[in-house]
């Protein structure tokens, strides 16, 4: 596997120069700068003319002109190139041998052509617009940068900042750029974004490794000082800083088609497939007619017209724009239309752990104190606790969680909720303030009135934190020692422990007893810490006592044990939901974290990843107590692959995992290994999405089908390389995603087969006029009046339209077999639907002509008379005669009447495609209102409106014939609800393949598969409320997953009906 | 690691892996799929016959185009069925609507009105371009003449059709289906234009007859009372091209007796009127353009789009 990281390391250690290496006063001469004075602005601006701003250069964009013409000749704009370029050198023959009156051809093409380029135009404009949204977001918030120049402290945006300017960073801060540092107090960064690891760590003005990456005196460009204050000579800017570097790497990972353009792909060949081949088939019939080869070329374009739907990538680009702002709405920003789609077939998303599944922020989750362990609410809003706080116990516990604790509310915060409050401090501290503060109201106030006369903060080598505090009680003299750390050192340092606020003696059972809470919060993932207090003797510890830290003169031993409290990152509430519509949705949720395995277990396991019945390979081996070498590895369905593994495994190896569990944890993976992971899903032809917001992440975002920055964490660099952005990063607005991308599909289907079948209707005049020679029955123009007319709106309707069963409850896509347009859905809309549209427009089209005097006998074979212009007194079947503008116009009105007609049967298609199963009467949607109106509207105005503008071939019909295909309209509708009553009564036919349903069975929800127990020996698959699938039933086997069949009772399939390989399998197929 | 390769030892040594390997085989359709997939791309054009040929016909399982014969047999079955209820609903709707019209006269006769005009001879388009001293050159139009007005011979409209009164529509009621009388129509009537005289129609002295004719429309009245007359003139051009033409018969009018026109069913003799024109003084050697038109009330002879409703253009070119 080539990963752009095997050269990672290597380039950008390479990249940093010697810096780490150098003292403060060589960094001065090196940059030409000065520690106290900073840089001169001359020399600022003359560096930054040479350097450029301190920005990354946005991935290169394919120029605009590119985006464009690639609109130009995409899809099916060659073929209607074609048609024009044909209609271009037919004219071009005619002008040649003088005859003049063929206008009409230059006409037709450079109406074709303006086509081509309006509907280019319009797809350009709808992407540029989508890409314009993005580009608005990413320049929400200009970065500030406080920079000593000309010896002065300035505020300057970040981008203007140059090597050799000295900047001064607080807690808080983004890093501006690259930095060496020259001074640093208590300096925390969180590099989380470079390298994954969510601790924060320390930076000093000291060169403590070889490594640049490594070395402590650099700060990187974008990751985050936590805490403290740094002081610091820019070293590299914009594109030369390290995430520059990693994020012209990510432009290496190629971008792959979506699914969506692969289906439109696919159906624009299908397409131009019937429209070419039905074009030269009758181009040969035509020729061999003995037809003018001109003659015959303008029925080729004739005929490539007809074929070709010219509104409907339009309409797609519309329809998956609507969905975007849709989806934008709940919170899913999509940078890429076609990426809609994307998320509704995908069918394994790997998902960040913090932040995402997570509230991304520590809350006390469980406390431990009278020997009892209490849970704690950890939902986002907590507005009170509900444990029970009347034990003395607690009362002591909670007043050591106030005091002895460093964190604080940022001032002018008093009217937000607790829980949205900004606070200085560590995660844990800020977790222990907040908890404080929900229960017991105002804590700085009591930290107030208990007042702080001493302090050791904590540090790594003691593992404690301890202050001493006058009471607030005036009566009681003494000084409160309050102390929390790591619990067994805590416990190391008391003699007694507070039961029901009593000190009693710390025996062996009570040890024991403390053990075994530790051990229960710790075994859930939970970060324990211990709290322990004494009340110093008033007479040894008088109101003057001066405490000395450094000299400890003061007890800090035999202390009073007094409670444990745990904390966790918990989950957000919605994801546990939202992680089971996953699952009923078929849709495999991968959690991958940098996290402890244990911590990401217990998070899995409270979200659903890992179902509470499952069992890793270990948890098997520590219930039936043998060692995890002998456990059945195919009975575990869970896995927990730590990253420590991963990296020594083949892609095999992997595929094995991935293959044989259905919910799989990385833990202890670092952002790369991510990389690893989506490509092994992509290799078990998974749709494969990826949540992420580090830099390091943005090659695994590129590289899967679909990448999700988190808007809120997310960098910039992760943003650039995902497909969408989820602005409130939780993940179940990825859940609404899907449902949004799986009925887009589903309504695009609807679309296309609403628009294939007037295809037919339109094509067949071109047929017909051919081999029997009458009137041309439909004009070209005419042709796109109803395709970029009145089908528009209509087909665009079709994208408001409800999903007809709990799309949640079916399996993804399946990319290869489930396709956007199949053969059913071609031929139900070209050979049934679409036929008998033609035929009620031939009807009306005959009874036009009929009513003037021209009985369909005389049509038949009079094409070459009728167009011929010097014949000027035609007789039609009364004896009356016609000159040829008479005629003209009668064909004309020929033409109006076959609009009209197909229009009239586009609402009955329009209807009967609102649904593919369920009747009419049991799905409403009022847009398609909107649509049925629209359609008929747009045509009123055609022909009544534009009717005197000869130039589109549109006169003022009579009333009446508006009404000739009626019954025809009426007739689809009816075949069609037949159609979807048999699907929904007999499903599993074998006659369905005629009637599209194909799709339907494969589509149909597994999650309410029922299998009869007992000796009746069938299987039944429940695909509606009322309606069972009976055997034969082979197709469905696939669907049919090992889950699903475990929670059968006694399985019985049988193989009764056709036989079927998988059947036989499963035949007597038992419950373990 | 320890996971994975535990796992890969597993395998051989568990007493279910066997049967466990089975549902594998099936439950994952996905990965055989690949595999096919992958080898797919290194297939080679020998191959790519072969599976083609199993497509067209697989001798296993007897499916032709992946279809068996019972299967075709249901498709073909229910289009056949499918269309010819079809073919039946269009017959049964066109045989309704014919029932809806009538036999003789044309639901709406809005399109075909006002008249048309054509000339006779008509060869290929609208330029009548001779050279006197060359008689091959004149003499496809007199053939052209001659054979049309041999439904106007005198002896024929005497045979089949009546003399009406002179200067009033010959209106004839009665029930629409029977049979109606037409008016006589002789060719003597067009005196130096009916070839009786002079059979070349003039054309051998540079005289030429041109012959013009009204569109027929059912039941159409032509000047509303008027005869509607014809008159010609140079069109875009000097006007001194063309110095005299004689209008036969009358002064160039179509008789009001000879309307209206009943249709073919029941006017079966009718015979359109006709007028001549001869053009006894044109520009010789010289592209003569001549626009000729009706003059009446009710008649639209200045349509842009419509160059042959109620006029007519043509080109003389008369050389020695």
């Amino acid at each position: 596997m080539k990963s752009p990281f095997c050269s990672l390391s290597f380039s950008l250690s390479f990249g940093i120069q010697d810096d780490h290496r150098l003292s403060a006063s060589e960094l001065e001469t090196k940059y030409g700068t000065s520690i106290s004075e900073g840089l001169s602005s001359a020399k600022a601006a003359q560096v930054l003319a040479r350097d450029g701003p301190n920005a990354l250069t946005p991935p290169k964009a394919t120029p605009e002109i590119v985006k464009f013409l690639k609109q130009m000749i995409g899809g099916f704009s060659i073929l209607l190139w074609i048609g024009a370029v044909f209609s271009w050198i037919s004219f071009g023959i005619q002008l040649a041998q003088g005859t003049v009156s063929f206008i009409d051809q230059l006409y037709l093409g450079v109406v074709l052509a303006l086509v081509v380029i309006l509907t280019g135009i319009f797809a350009y404009y709808q992407e540029a617009k989508s890409t314009n949204i993005m580009a608005s977001f990413s320049k929400m918030i200009p970065q500030q940068a406080l920079v000593i120049r000309d010896g002065e402290k300035k505020e300057l945006p970040a981008d203007q900042l140059v090597v050799g300017d000295i900047v001064e960073i607080k807690g808080g801060d983004r890093i501006p750029a690259d930095i060496r540092l020259i001074f640093a107090q208590g300096c925390k960064v969180d590099n989380s974004s470079l390298t994954g690891e969510s601790e924060p760590q320390s930076r000093s003005c000291d060169f403590t490794h070889e490594n640049p990456l490594e070395t402590k005196n650099i700060a990187f460009y974008s990751t985050t000082c936590v805490e403290g204050t740094a002081t610091g000579i820019v070293i590299n800017t914009g594109d030369r800083t390290i995430i520059g570097r990693i994020a012209s790497l990510t432009s290496g990972v190629g971008n792959e088609k979506t699914p969506i353009a692969i289906e439109i792909e696919h159906f624009v060949y299908l397409v131009a497939g019937v429209a070419i081949s039905i074009g030269v088939l009758f181009f040969i019939i035509s020729v061999s007619m003995r037809y003018k080869i001109l003659d015959s070329i303008i029925f080729l374009i004739g005929i490539i017209v007809a074929n070709v739907p010219e509104g409907l990538l339009a309409t797609v680009t519309v329809s998956l724009s609507l969905t975007a702002k849709r989806m934008a709405k709940k919170n899913c920003l999509v940078k890429n239309l076609e990426a809609v789609e994307t998320l509704g077939s995908t069918s394994v998303i790997c998902s960040d752990k913090t932040g995402t599944l997570t509230q991304n922020r520590m809350t006390v989750a469980h406390l431990w104190f009278d020997n009892q362990i209490y849970s704690a609410d950890t939902s986002e809003d907590q507005t009170t606790q509900p444990f029970d706080q009347s034990s003395p116990s607690w009362t002591a516990l909670s007043k050591i969680v106030t005091l002895c604790n460093r964190a604080e509310f940022r001032p002018g915060q008093e009217n937000l909720p607790i829980m949205k409050r900004v606070v200085v401090g560590d995660a844990s501290e800020t977790a222990l303030l907040k908890f404080a503060e929900v229960i017991l109201g105002d804590v700085m106030n009591i930290r107030a009135q208990n007042k702080k006369v001493a302090e050791i903060p904590f540090n790594s080598t003691n593992k404690f934190q301890l202050s001493i505090h006058k009471t607030d009680d005036p009566n009681d003299e003494r000084f409160l020692l309050v102390m929390k750390g790591a619990p067994e050192r805590i416990l190391e340092r008391c003699s007694t422990i507070m039961i029901n606020g009593k000190e009693e003696p710390l025996d062996s059972e009570k040890a024991e007893a403390f053990q075994t809470a530790y051990m229960e919060l710790g075994g859930m993932g939970e970060r324990v810490l211990g709290f322990c207090h004494l009340y110093l003797p008033e007479n040894e510890f008088p109101d003057t006592y001066s405490f000395d830290t450094d000299s400890m003169n003061f007890p800090t031993s035999n202390l009073c044990f007094v409670g444990l409290l745990s904390m966790i990152d918990p989950p957000r509430s919605t994801v546990p939901d939202a992680v089971s519509k996953c699952r009923s949705a078929g849709i495999k949720v991968i959690m991958v974290t940098g996290d402890h395995p244990i911590t990401a277990k217990a998070i899995a396991k409270s979200v659903g990843i890992i179902s509470a019945t499952s069992e890793t390979v270990e948890d098997i081996a520590k219930r039936l107590n043998i060692p995890v070498e002998q456990v059945n590895w195919r009975e575990a369905t869970a896995a927990v692959v730590n990253g420590m593994e991963l990296k020594d495994m083949s892609s095999q190896q992997l595929d094995e995992i991935l293959c044989n569990h259905s919910e799989i944890v990385f833990a202890r993976t670092s952002p790369q290994q991510k990389l690893i992971i989506v490509e092994g899903c992509q290799r078990q032809g998974a749709v494969v999405a990826v949540t992420g917001d580090g830099v390091n992440d943005s090659p695994a975002l590129k590289k899967a089908d679909i990448g999700i920055a988190m808007g809120i964490a997310g960098s910039d660099a992760a943003k650039n390389a995902a497909d969408m952005v989820l602005l409130d990063d939780n993940f179940a607005s990825i859940v609404t995603g899907v449902e949004e991308g799986r009925l887009i599909f589903d309504n695009l289907k609807k679309t296309i087969a609403y628009t294939l079948t007037k295809n037919i209707a339109e094509l067949c005049p071109f047929l017909i006029y051919i081999i029997a020679s009458i009137p041309l029955p439909i004009g070209t123009i005419t042709i796109l009046f109803i395709d970029l007319g009145t089908d528009i709106i209509p087909s665009v309707a079709l994208a408001y339209e409800k999903a007809e069963s709990d799309i949640m409850n079916r399996r993804p896509r399946n990319k290869r077999k489930d396709r956007l347009v199949n053969e059913q859905l071609a031929i139900y809309s070209y050979l049934q639907i679409g036929i008998m549209q033609s035929v009620g427009a031939f009807v009306t089209y005959f009874t036009v002509y009929a009513e003037q005097g021209f009985l369909p006998s005389t049509l038949l074979g009079v094409r070459v008379n009728w167009e011929n212009n010097a014949i000027n007194d035609f007789e039609d079947s009364y004896g009356q005669e016609w000159t040829k503008y008479q005629r003209t116009y009668l064909q004309w009105t020929g033409y109006t009447a076959f609009f009209v007609s197909i229009t009239i049967q586009q609402v009955a298609d329009l209807i009967i495609r609102k649904t593919r199963r369920n009747s009419i009467f049991q799905q409403g949607n009022k847009v398609i209102w909107v649509g049925i109106f629209s359609q008929i509207g747009i045509a009123l105005i055609l022909t009544y409106g534009l009717g005197h503008v000869t130039a589109l071939n549109f006169t003022p019909l009579r009333f009446q014939y508006w009404f000739v295909a009626v019954p025809f309209a009426i007739l689809i509708w009816v075949y069609d609800e037949v159609r979807k009553l048999f699907i929904r009564r007999y499903p599993g036919n074998h006659l369905h393949p005629i009637f599209l349903s194909k799709e339907n069975i494969t589509n149909f929800p597994i999650s309410s598969l029922l299998l009869q127990a007992g000796g009746t020996r069938t299987c039944i698959i429940k695909t509606h409320p009322h309606h069972c699938l009976l055997p034969p039933y082979g197709d469905l086997l696939p669907l049919l997953t090992k889950p699903l069949l475990l929670e059968c009772p006694v399985c019985a399939i049988s193989s009764m009906g056709s036989p079927h390989d998988g059947v036989k399998e499963f035949h007597d197929y038992e419950k373990k | 690691m320890h996971l994975s390769s535990e796992l890969l030892q597993k395998r051989g040594n568990n007493p279910r892996s066997q049967e466990n390997k089975q549902d594998e085989e099936v439950w994952v359709p996905d990965r055989r799929e690949n595999e096919t997939r992958a080898n797919m791309g290194s297939k080679t054009w020998a191959d790519l016959a072969a599976e083609m040929k199993i497509f067209l016909w697989n001798p296993e399982e007897k499916t032709c185009l992946g279809r068996t014969a019972k299967s075709w047999g249901l498709i073909l079955l229910f289009y056949f069925v499918f269309y010819t209820c079809l073919a039946g609903m269009f017959a049964f709707c066109m045989y309704v609507m014919l029932l809806t019209l009538s036999p003789y006269t044309p639901t709406y006769r809005d399109r075909v009105s006002p008249p048309g005009v054509m000339i006779r001879p008509y060869l290929n388009g609208f330029t009548i371009a001779f050279n006197v001293s060359q008689p091959n050159t004149w003499q496809p139009y007199v053939d052209s003449m001659h054979h049309f007005l041999a439904a106007y011979d005198d002896k024929v409209q005497e045979e089949k059709n009546i003399e009406c009164i002179s200067g009033k529509y010959f209106i004839q009621g009665g029930n629409e289906s029977e049979e109606k009388k037409a008016c006589q129509f002789k060719r003597s009537l067009l005196q130096n234009c009916s070839g009786i005289e002079d059979p070349t129609f003039g054309y051998s002295k540079g005289q030429p007859c041109i012959l013009l004719k009204m569109n027929r429309i059912i039941g159409y009245r032509p000047g509303a009372g008027v005869p509607v007359r014809v008159d010609c003139k140079v069109q875009k051009g000097n006007e001194s091209d063309l110095r005299a033409v004689d209008f036969y018969p009358g002064n160039g009018t179509f008789d009001l007796m000879y309307y209206p026109y009943y249709g073919k069913f029941t006017h079966v003799n009718y015979t359109s009127p006709l007028v001549a024109m001869h053009f006894t003084d044109v520009k010789r050697n010289n592209l003569v353009p001549i626009q000729c038109s009706l003059n009446g009330k009710g008649i639209i002879n200045d349509l842009n789009s419509d160059r042959f409703l109620g006029r007519i253009i043509f080109t003389l070119s008369i050389g020695k």
